[in-house]
């Protein structure tokens, strides 16, 4: 919550390892996640006076980024388009994860480290990775998802419980893939 | 059948119960079954197992150094949200020279005189808009019922999706059996519409049971034009409506109010107590048309409505 008398310098540097993540899940490219956190600064810094008092400061720079990202993505799409890996396309690319590396224990050990679920989050369509980051990673409520993606509650529910499946499947998948090997 | 179609409810909540996001009834149910069935523990302890995983990974990807020496940058160089612009800073300060001046000139007995009688008629206005703030604040806090929040907080849990409907039917006649024997109290639904044969404005939806003051109360689910309405039924014994405006109608005292942008008609009738929830137009009124459809009742429904 934001009582405007504290230091919004302090409380929002608090947040910029949680903002760089949610631009790097969005954007997945660095310069443009880079791009991004600074973006969402400069907006948050010049529309700070219209937050509510004890708002969720964390929630509206998230919100900001995820609007700047959307905004950006309009331009985008009227050049060369970014494609998603769909749900259909996971199981193959989940075996070109293990072709191309040359170790299949290292990858065993990796796949029960922190990496493979980041690699696995990373796998997910964009919808699917921002709302696994939004919940599971920075702890939003549903309520507080659909405020940032401005959809209704019920659809955060679901798309939630469908991206949790797809990473489940995904990294049993790569269990069994690293088992066999 | 029974103990599966259960579990099955339990498992799809499981992840509602391990984000936090289930409340009162709900919860304990969650909490009381994982205790007793296996199977559904192992459900619980997969998809725990699955979160526990992801959040581990946080932070996700820390922000390099040159990015947080660039945002504290921004963070520095950028003013104080609060201070004011250089030039709203020279406009006050050009608007407090022409007022010196202009008070230099009219240094007058009159002049005092006026500058009193503004400053203490706005003294008066303060201290009784500030009275009325505090006066408005209190009775708002004291207004709303128990019963009343519980039955908004059901309707908003049900439209996301939380409180899934335990008997799903058109049918009035099938939920008042299906609340037989589950409540302490009867509860059976008209319905004017299968008897008058009139054109359908309202649907039904179904029922559920929901928690209130160690029993149950009937949670009774409409739509009217896509639009949902919600009646909560429980004993007067445990449930007494209070506050917010006072309409009296046909001997019965109705209680308005507006809790979380959705009207709340809340009454007491024949030993039990009853909260309409709608964000129909005016006072909800249209919401009483699922037991007051007959047109007999239209002065009912009427004296609902807010007077022009």
């Amino acid at each position: 919550m934001v009582n405007k008398d504290i230091d919004f310098r302090q409380v929002a540097l608090e947040h910029l390892d949680a903002l760089y993540g949610f631009a790097m899940v969005l954007t997945r490219n660095q310069t443009e996640a880079e791009d991004l956190v600074q973006e969402t600064y400069l907006r948050a810094m010049r529309a700070f006076g219209q937050l509510v008092p004890d708002s969720n400061l964390k929630s509206w720079l998230f919100t900001i980024m995820r609007n700047i990202w959307r905004n950006q993505i309009r331009h985008i799409r009227s050049g060369p388009q970014f494609v998603e890996i769909s749900s259909d396309e996971l199981q193959s690319n989940s075996s070109a994860y293990f072709e191309s590396d040359q170790d299949p224990h290292m990858l065993l050990v990796r796949k029960v480290e922190q990496e493979t679920v980041r690699a696995a989050i990373e796998k997910l369509p964009e919808h699917f990775r921002e709302i696994i980051v939004l919940r599971d990673l920075e702890n939003f409520s549903y309520q507080q998802i659909a405020n940032i993606l401005d959809c209704p509650a019920g659809t955060v529910m679901s798309r939630l419980a469908r991206a949790r499946t797809q990473l489940n499947i995904l990294l049993n998948q790569w269990q069994n893939l690293a088992t066999q090997r | 059948m029974l103990e599966v179609n259960y579990c099955k409810r339990i498992q799809e909540q499981i992840a509602l119960y391990l984000d936090d996001e289930l409340e009162g009834q709900e919860k304990i149910e969650v909490q009381t079954h994982l205790q007793t069935c296996e199977s559904c523990k192992q459900t619980y302890e997969q998809v725990k197992s699955l979160l526990t995983q992801i959040h581990q990974i946080k932070p996700l990807y820390p922000a390099p150094i040159t990015l947080r020496k660039s945002i504290e940058k921004i963070l520095d160089d950028a003013p104080s949200p609060y201070q004011a612009s250089p030039e709203l800073h020279n406009k006050v300060l050009a608007i407090l020279e022409t007022a010196k001046e202009s008070k230099e000139r009219k240094a007058s007995k009159l002049y005092y005189k006026k500058v009193f009688v503004a400053l203490a008629a706005t003294l008066v206005i303060f201290v009784m808009s500030f009275s009325y703030w505090i006066n408005y604040n209190k009775s708002i806090s004291n207004s709303t019922s128990e019963f009343a929040l519980m039955a908004v907080d059901t309707h908003l849990r049900h439209q996301k999706g939380q409180l899934p409907l335990e008997i799903n039917s058109n049918s009035a006649e099938d939920i008042s059996k299906w609340f037989a024997n589950k409540l302490s109290f009867g509860v059976k639904l008209p319905n004017y519409q299968e008897v008058s044969g009139q054109e359908k404005l309202y649907q039904l939806e179904g029922g559920r049971l929901v928690g209130f003051k160690n029993d149950y109360a009937a949670y009774i689910s409409y739509k009217m034009q896509n639009r949902p309405i919600t009646l909560v039924v429980t004993s007067s014994s445990v449930a007494t409506p209070s506050g917010g405006e006072e309409i009296i109608s046909k001997g019965l005292t109705f209680h308005y109010s507006v809790i979380r942008d959705l009207k709340v008609i809340s009454w007491t009738d024949r030993g039990l107590t009853y909260a309409l929830i709608s964000d129909l137009a005016e006072r909800g009124q249209q919401s009483c048309i699922v037991c007051h459809s007959g047109t007999e009742d239209k002065d009912f429904i009427d004296g609902l409505k807010i007077k022009s």
